[in-house]
């Protein structure tokens, strides 16, 4: 049984792949709606328990101040950053949140990795119950372009949720790696993610070599914050702007602007194929909807066609070709040098975004594949790979972003550069500039700019120097970006050849303590875990055995005494016993073992039992009436 | 731990490779002795710097100042086979990934770690003539921080200057909302511009081409110390007056991007 699983955890929808070793090929786990599709939604009921997926999806018209969609948004973020967020999103976050998110829900209070871990406990669920078996070993996937900031934040979700984090894949990647599974193709391959929240793009060489097929990535780029959620606040900021001019006001019900937003996201799902769709909308009690016009006095009635409709989007499609230029251009290759194009995303549905992309690479794009399934399906060959199961692919990714250090006057000086194959390293010298100075402050940053105040701060640390001459140290750092992309950082005094160790305070982000804290935590509110669970039930299931065969065990002596041949009783009783032990253990498949060897144990019994029952039931009736 | 200005600065020193440091002479064998008298600490077997045992078959620990030549088992030349680099280059992921460690023991764990960054930061530095060029000449300690500078080269001086008075009247024209007209008669010289420096980058490439392969027959013809300095010297010129050009071309194409 594969107790690894691939998990695309989406901005909107989550899912949980495995690879068929039978088959030899990836699928997704469904859940208990029969869809693989998790929403990535998580409500807190009154008495504090957790709600995900569809369930907690419909609590956002009624629970709206209990409920969040598109938490991916925040991963990894500081308060200052999600503040234009904010005015779209109804994210409440709570005013004491320093580095750390932390977003109300209900009357508790959580950071971002822990809500997206209640996502992955729910997914592991799924896959618990599908093996019958615990699942605990996971490659997740994330946005190519997340920082580093944002990948410990989905690693730390994974922990949370009590899955080892194997790998984070990027979601292209992986994507690339189910296309080059399913089409047996080779080549230059750009994969133009778009997404519930986020945009990726990346250009990949796949290359067969004598041991297997090497997938290389040559460059990614990406929006972290670009994606369909867009599209449905755009065509929301309209629908709101119409309403105001007609004098209702939405911002007094959050519920209300809840089901506008169903409305308008099915509007545009209807658009993907139809050339025009109705929107219609029940307004609140209350709302003065008089002017709306006489025919729809509470209801926003509203026809959109295809061109208007692609109007509004323009500006958001548009937006993805800048990464997908600089891609190229880092690749250095042009459009017309790659061979196939393969959408992933929900968001690549939209008509648009399809002309878009084929007019720019001048063909038209590979859309086989499910664009949802696609990134779990790989993310799941992925995790087979590092089992040792798949053993003739490899994957090599790069870095989307520059690592650097801050240096005299506030400039950061490049030590990695974007697009490197990951692992990649560099290794700088550090020394005092004044006399008897203790320590050498280092500030890492990510990102393409001068300055390290235009740079995403990373983390700072302190190398801890013997007093002595200004420029006597010799401190050699080396940092060192992971096949999962997330940095690491060692140190040694070059002089004595000590190795330093480096207590790297995150910027943004969970420290190991705090990850610590939220484990214990979780563990108190959590829904007790598959495997309590069976043995919860594995016991009750075994006592009700043991009740009928003790009940069966006195009527039998009680009707007739002397018919149990002593074979039968020896092995009865030493099945009892044997099933008594098990259940004062934790050992829940145990416990079935020794349930089924009662269950035969007692067959005898029960057919002499039914026949006695038959018999007694025969003598009552005429036979006749048999 | 916030950056006050009262707080000293970290001092970097670069470049950062270890065999600066040594003053080794680059000139000799590209192994170094720590790597040649290697023993496998799993069998005992000698490795000879192999990444792995040649008896055991352990992925074996990455010797301290292993050069990126001699990872690739290359000389310290810079004329490279790319095709040649790129095969050896996947045919070492293969083995070196951390995929294929991901149920090995933690210290194998962290040797797939080493050897296999090293292999793409390696590969990442030998596939471009340019930062090849850089890399050899920080090994023999000649491209340190110091001698790291932007040189103007005087045939260029003319153009540089013609340029700065473009600048400023685009920047004093885009201020004062200048007509279209001017400002896309000040675009065409400013592209004018570009095409010139674009042509300059050129040339200054295959100069440094050319020398590179003037080193490789130093090396070759068994050249001596003095001649292989004087190469290098060249080298470092040549890059210098590349790094000024290479500015020149960035700098005006972003301000042909944002007008
Ligand atoms: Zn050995």
């Amino acid at each position: 049984m594969p107790r690894t699983v691939g998990i695309d955890l989406g901005t909107t929808y989550s899912l949980i792949a495995y690879q068929d070793k039978r088959e030899g090929r990836p699928k997704c786990i469904p859940g208990p709606y029969g869809t693989p599709l998790c929403p990535s939604v998580v409500s807190v009921d009154a008495d504090g328990s957790i709600i995900v997926g569809e369930p907690a999806r419909r609590r956002l018209l009624t629970q709206s101040e209990r409920t969040i969609y598109s938490v991916k948004r925040l991963m990894g973020r500081g308060p200052a950053d999600v503040q234009d967020e904010l005015k779209i999103f109804p994210f409440r976050i709570d005013p004491a949140s320093k580095n750390v998110i932390r977003v109300r829900l209900g009357d508790r209070v959580f950071t971002p990795p822990e809500i997206s871990a209640f996502i992955l406990r729910e997914l592991k669920s799924w896959a618990d119950e599908y093996f019958q078996d615990v699942v605990d070993r996971a490659v997740i996937t994330v946005p190519a372009y997340f920082n580093d900031a944002q990948r410990q934040a989905t690693r730390d979700a994974g922990r949370l949720a009590g899955l080892e984090v194997l790998r984070l894949v990027n979601e292209p990647t992986a994507a690339a790696l189910a296309y080059g599974l399913h089409e047996q193709k080779r080549g230059r391959v750009a994969v133009y993610d778009f997404g519930g929240g986020t945009f990726d793009i990346s250009i990949l060489k796949l290359i067969s070599t004598t041991e297997g097929d090497i997938y290389q990535v040559l460059s990614t780029n990406g929006d972290t914050h670009l994606g369909g959620d867009d599209i449905d606040n755009a065509l929301q900021a309209l629908a709101r702007e119409e309403l105001s001019k007609q004098g209702v006001d939405l911002a007094a019900h959050p519920d209300t602007v809840q089901e506008l937003r169903k409305a308008l996201i099915a509007a545009k799902h209807e658009l993907s194929d139809a050339a025009k769709t109705t929107v219609k909308f029940p307004l609140p009690d209350g709302g003065d909807a008089a002017l709306l016009g006489a025919r729809q006095k509470t209801v926003y009635f509203r026809e959109i066609t295809r061109a208007e409709y692609d109007r509004i989007i323009r500006p958001i499609v548009d937006r993805t070709m800048g990464p997908v230029r600089q891609a190229l251009a880092d690749a250095k290759l042009t459009s017309a040098e790659i061979e196939e194009v393969v959408l992933v995303g929900g968001s690549t549905r939209v008509p648009l975004v399809r002309s878009t992309v084929e007019e720019f690479f001048g063909r038209r794009p590979h859309a086989e594949l499910n664009p949802d399934e696609v990134v779990a399906l790989g993310a799941a060959v992925q995790a087979d790979i590092l089992e040792g199961g798949v053993n003739d692919m490899l994957l090599l990714d790069v870095t989307p972003l520059s690592l650097g250090i801050e240096t005299m006057g506030g400039v950061v000086a490049k030590i990695i550069p974007r697009n490197s194959t990951v692992p990649a390293s560099a290794q700088e010298m550090f020394t005092t500039g004044v006399e008897n100075q203790t320590g050498i402050d280092i500030h890492v940053l990510q990102g393409e700019r001068e300055l390290a105040k235009d740079c995403r701060s990373l983390a700072r640390f302190q190398l801890k120097v013997p007093p002595g001459p200004a420029g006597l140290a010799r401190i050699e750092v080396k940092f060192l970006i992971d096949a999962s992309g997330i940095l690491q950082v060692a140190a040694r005094d070059l002089r004595t050849g000590e190795e330093h160790k480096i207590d790297v305070q995150p910027s943004y982000g969970l420290d190991d303590a705090a990850v610590e804290r939220m484990l214990e935590e979780s563990i108190e509110f959590a829904e007790q875990d598959f495997s309590e669970r069976q043995l919860i039930e594995a016991r009750n299931e075994a006592e009700t055995v043991l009740q009928a065969t003790e009940k069966a065990l006195a009527r039998e002596q009680e009707e007739a005494p002397g018919d149990m041949p002593a074979e039968e009783r020896h092995a009865l009783n030493g099945a009892v016993t044997s099933l008594r032990e098990a259940v004062a253990g934790k050992d829940y498949k145990r416990i079935r073992a020794f349930v089924d060897v009662l269950n035969q144990a007692t067959m005898p019994l029960a057919e002499r039992m039914m026949n006695r029952a038959l018999g007694a039931a025969l003598e009552g009736k005429n036979l006749g009436e048999v | 731990m916030d950056f006050s200005l009262s707080r000293p600065k970290p001092h970097r020193l670069k470049p950062v490779l270890l065999a600066s440091l040594l003053e080794s002479d680059f000139m000799s064998a590209p192994t170094t002795t720590a790597a040649t008298s290697a023993t496998c600490a799993n069998c005992s077997a000698p490795t000879g710097g192999a990444h792995f045992c040649p008896s055991c078959g352990k992925i074996q620990p990455l010797p301290r100042g292993t050069d990126f030549f001699s990872f690739f088992g290359l000389p310290q030349k810079l004329t490279v086979d790319l095709e040649q680099l790129e095969q050896r280059f996947h045919s070492l992921s293969w083995k070196l990934h951390p995929d294929h460690f991901a149920r090995a023991s933690d210290d194998e764990r962290q040797l797939s770690l080493d050897r296999s960054s090293l292999l793409n930061d390696a590969y990442r530095t030998l596939r471009d003539p340019v930062a090849r060029v850089e890399y050899l000449l920080g090994l023999a300690g000649m491209r340190k921080e110091g001698q790291k500078k932007q040189q103007a080269p005087p045939e260029l001086l003319e153009e540089v200057f013609e340029l700065n008075e473009s600048l400023d009247e685009l920047r004093e024209a885009r201020a004062s909302g200048g007509t279209a007209a001017a400002m896309a008669g000040l675009r065409a010289k400013l592209e004018a511009a570009q095409h010139k420096f674009e042509a300059s980058l050129a040339a200054v490439d295959q100069e440094l081409a050319r020398v590179s392969a003037e080193w490789d027959a130093a090396l070759d013809s068994g050249a001596d110390e003095t001649a292989s300095r004087k190469l290098m010297e060249k080298m470092n010129e040549v890059l210098n007056r590349r790094s000024y050009i290479r500015n020149l071309v960035n700098g005006v194409r972003q301000e042909l991007a944002e007008s």
